[in-house]
Formats: structure tokens, sequence, C-alpha cells
């Protein structure tokens, strides 16, 4: 039998953490656009 | 262990030792040895933060959790990093501004006595009391991780194992206080991410691919490869309420503390965003990639390093799940890069207990010894009581780790519900409501505190299978907003809000 990982487990594996970098990555430019 | 693993560890602990004895003589006053004078750049807070949270939790029990039930527990992952976010996003900068504005506090009880102008010094009493017993738990984590450590690679007795480690670990924080440990953090930080990358990629490798290692996986346990079946809701929540716990968390929120300057956060932020999340994902398939992997192996690889394996449900598996990552270290590099993961394993742990250690010495020192028995006591006294307290407080950690199935994960958990539930919502609502009182956070931090030790200690079954966080944090949250609603913060309070207000919009 051939076994892998679910689509939705893929989805709260690999979307949810990445979606913080780049959120951090987001808020370092616009909160130094804002202090500038 | 070969020679050269053995003298690479060497060679890093005593590069460490020398570190702590550097910053030793720059060590001057209290707020150097508790908070290295507010002197931290980004990356240097960003990293000690990390190093300092993260710790053998991230290398031993994330690990281990993952080995034993698979993918599913990287909802413990989710919501650390989620809580770690936020706590760089809403909490960092506002309490860096707003402790210096509280007359320059530099602890946490500190930094509630002088927010809540309180006179009677009971919440810098309830404060510390609490930062005592739940970092003598959380201590004691660190002090099993490090026997475990000292034990599958020396083939050492867990017993002189623990003890070592406790020799080690102490010496350092003894003498350099938060300057050395920020330092070395910073060092170690980067060494962690490197191992915690590198185990997972060569095991996979090893094991032929990702395809041939999640088949493997799936053949063996097919629940492995989920992230919700066979997984209820309550453990879901239970593992995404260990976010909440950030806000709370002394040894954290103090580099946000001792950061140079409030305009360096968002560069700290991704800094740690980014280096916690790879650290999260090399853990997660550490664990992942390491049931198949034991599960696949001649027993004899093992058996020639010391490694235990026994037989369960018909598959091959670690005595010990939480060694994993050491096993990896072992058997899957050369001998002188394994010396460098194994110290780096010591290094995360030597860096939390180091910074727990810190935090608890500063709580005799600063809240019993200066705030009872000698008001007037100077500098140079405070650092000795500090380093006294840190030898004590050590000595009772790893009294309590000498039991040797204890679990890394286990300790940490209640420390963790222990410091979120009693602190978070106070420093949040601190931070962010102008009508908080002293009578409500006091209330608060007693309400969460005993929370914990009730849920945690004495309830199970049913819904108190929750996570003791949960209540804790929300039952404090609740009575410190109806106390705060019953009366009215002082003029002092209010104008240091406003003032903090101003500056943050400056």
């Amino acid at each position: 039998m051939e076994h892998a990982i679910s689509g939705w487990s893929l989805f709260w594996l690999f979307v949810p953490m990445p979606l913080l970098v780049i959120l951090s990555i987001i808020t370092m430019f616009t909160e130094r656009s804002k202090s500038n | 262990m070969s020679v050269t693993t053995l003298v690479t560890f060497i060679v890093y602990i005593i590069g460490m030792l020398l570190i702590g004895v550097y910053m030793y003589r720059r060590t001057t006053d209290l707020s150097d040895y508790v908070l290295g004078g507010r002197s931290l750049g980004p990356a240097v807070a960003a990293l000690s933060a990390g190093a300092s949270d993260m710790s053998g939790w991230l290398l031993l029990a994330l690990p281990g959790a993952i080995y034993a039930s698979g993918i599913s527990e990287s909802w413990l992952g989710i919501g650390l990093a989620t809580g770690a976010f936020l706590n760089w996003q809403f909490i960092a900068r506002r309490l860096r501004v707003y402790t210096e504005v509280s007359n320059n506090a530099i602890t946490i009880p500190d930094f509630l006595e002088n927010r809540f102008n309180d006179k009677s010094r009971a919440l810098r009493v309830i404060s510390a009391i609490v930062i005592l017993v739940f970092f003598t738990f959380y201590t004691s984590s660190g002090m099993v991780a490090g026997a475990k450590l000292f034990e599958s690679s020396f083939g050492l007795s867990y017993q002189w194992a623990l003890w070592i480690g406790v020799l080690v670990v102490v010496s350092y924080t003894f003498l350099g206080g938060f300057l050395a440990v920020v330092w070395t953090d910073f060092i170690q930080g980067t060494l962690m991410l490197l191992a915690l990358i590198a185990a997972p990629i060569a095991a996979i490798s090893a094991f032929g691919g990702w395809g041939e290692t999640v088949q493997a996986v799936g053949e063996l346990n097919i629940n492995h490869l989920s992230m919700v079946k066979g997984v209820g809701a309550i453990a879901i929540i239970s593992s995404l309420a260990w976010g909440l716990g950030y806000f709370g968390q002394p040894h954290i929120i103090v580099r946000f503390m001792a950061m140079r300057s409030a305009k360096d956060v968002p560069v700290a932020r991704f800094i740690g965003t980014t280096w916690m999340i790879l650290g999260l994902y090399g853990a997660i398939f550490t664990g992942f990639v390491g049931f198949a992997y034991v599960a696949s192996a001649d027993a004899s690889i093992f058996s020639a390093q010391g490694i235990e394996v026994i037989m369960e449900d018909g598959i091959q598996v670690l005595a010990d799940e939480e060694t994993i990552f050491i096993v990896f270290a072992q058997v899957l590099f050369h001998p002188l890069v394994a010396g460098l993961i194994l110290a780096a394993i010591m290094s995360a742990i030597m860096s939390t207990v180091d910074s727990q250690l810190l935090v608890s010495s500063s709580a005799v020192a600063e809240d019993f010894y200066k705030g009872f028995f000698r008001k007037k006591a100077s500098d140079k006294e405070l650092v000795w009581v500090g380093r006294i307290a840190t030898v004590a407080i050590a000595l009772i950690a790893g009294i309590i780790a000498t039991n040797p199935d204890s679990k890394v994960l286990d300790l940490v958990s209640y420390a963790w519900a222990g410091f979120g539930a009693s602190f978070g919502p106070i420093i949040v609502l601190s931070l962010f409501w102008r009508g908080i009182t002293r009578n409500g956070a006091l209330w608060g931090i007693i309400v969460g505190a005993t929370t914990v030790i009730i849920w945690g200690d004495f309830l199970s079954g049913g819904i108190f299978d929750l996570y003791e966080m949960v209540p804790g944090f929300f039952l404090n949250l609740i009575v410190t907003i109806v106390i705060s609603k019953m009366g009215k913060p002082d003029e002092v309070m209010t104008d240091h809000f406003d003032k903090t207000m101003e500056e943050l919009h400056k």
C-alpha cells in the first residue's frame, strides 16, 4: 500500500508556521517605514 | 564515543566557560548581572530569547513527542510559533518602553511593583514566590535533559551524568551573569539551529529520500502521518494553548527589557521568528524520520554506541524516545560533527537553565534580600547573594531531577503553564489597559498559579485532561478584570501608563 501525508495535514504542517515568517518580514518593513 | 567527539565536546564547553570568565570581569552591578545594562542588539536579543526559550525542549522533548506519536504533535509547534510571534509583535516594544518609564525596572517583580505603585510589597513577594516555585521545576527539566545527554553519550550512570551537568551549568551562570548568558546563548542559538537542520536532512537522505521515509513511517503506524487522525479536540486545544504561555515567561520577556532600543524590535522579531520556525521544523522532522530509522536499523548500530533499544508491538524503538536527536548525532555523523552536535544540545540545555537560574537568583537577591533584609545592600553584595542563590536553586532542581524516569516534556509543560497562567494575563493587561489595579493583578496571579497547581496535580480525566494553561490563563484574566473594575488605579499608575503611550507614539 502506498502511504502519503494527506493534503489537510500538509496544509497545517506547512502553512501556518511559514506564514508567521512572512508576517514578520512584512511588519519589519511596514514598521520601519512608519518610524522613518 | 570516539576520542574526536569527546575532544570537540570538551573544547566547546571550555570555550563557553572562558566567555563566562571574561564577562565576569565586566560585571560590576546587579543591573549588569541581571540585564546586561540594556545593551542587546536585535540579533543577540532574538537568538538569546530563542535559545533560552527552546532549550533541551526543542532538541529532546519535541522530537521525542513526534517520535512517539507522529506529526499530530506538530500542533505544539504551531501553538508555540504563534505565541512567540505575538509576544514579539505586541509585548516586546511596549514592555521595553514601560519598564524604563516604571523607574527602570530590571526584573518582572520589579516591573509589577513599579507598574502598580505597590508600596505593600505584596506583588513583589507573590511574583517572586511564583518564580522560585515554577523555575525550580523548569530548571529541573534542564537538569534531566543534561543528564540524558551525558548518560547516552558518555555511558555515565544517570546520577553521575546529572550532577556533572549541574556543575557545568552553575559554573558559568555563577561567573558571568546575564552578559555571559546572552553571548553564549547567541553562539548556542546558531549552533542549535545548524544541528537541527543537519540531523533530519542526514537521516532522511540515509533513508533514501522523503518519499521513502513517509512510506516507511506509514507502514509502521499510519496514524503518524496525520495531524488529526486519532487526535481529539482537547489534545489539539491543549497543544495550541502552549502559545498562551509566552506572555508570562520571565526568562524570555526579560530579553525584551534588556534590548538596546525599542526600535530594534521589528528586526529582532524577524530573526527570532525565522530562527524558531526553522528549529521547530528540524525538531519535527527529526522525530518523524527517527521513528522509521530506529525501527529499520540493525540493533548492533545502537548497541555499539551504548544506546538502549526495546521491542514494542513488534517494532524496534528507543527505550527513551527523548534521546532520538542524541542518537542521530552519534550514528549519522563524523565524530567531529557528532561532538559539535552533542555540544549544541548541551548548549541548549545550558542556555535555558542558566537564564532560569539567573531570574530565580535575582528574585532572591532583589525581591527577598534587598526587599526585606537589607534595604541598603550594595550592588556588589547583591551580585554575591544572587550567585549563592544560583547554587542553592540549582541544587534543589538537581534533587528533583534525580528520578531517572523523569520526562523533559512533563516538567517543562508544568512550569510553562505556571508562568503563562500566573503572569501572562497580567503582563498583557498591564501594557494595554489603563484601568487595571494592583488588587486585580495580585488576585489574578494567585488564581492563575493556584489553578495550575490544582488542575495539573490533582485533577485528571475528561475535561481535566485539558492543559492546565487554559483554565489558569482565562481564570486569571477574568479575576483580574472583575477585581480591577471594582477599584481604580492611582494617579502614579495612570501617569506612567500615559507617559508610556506617549513614548510609544513618538
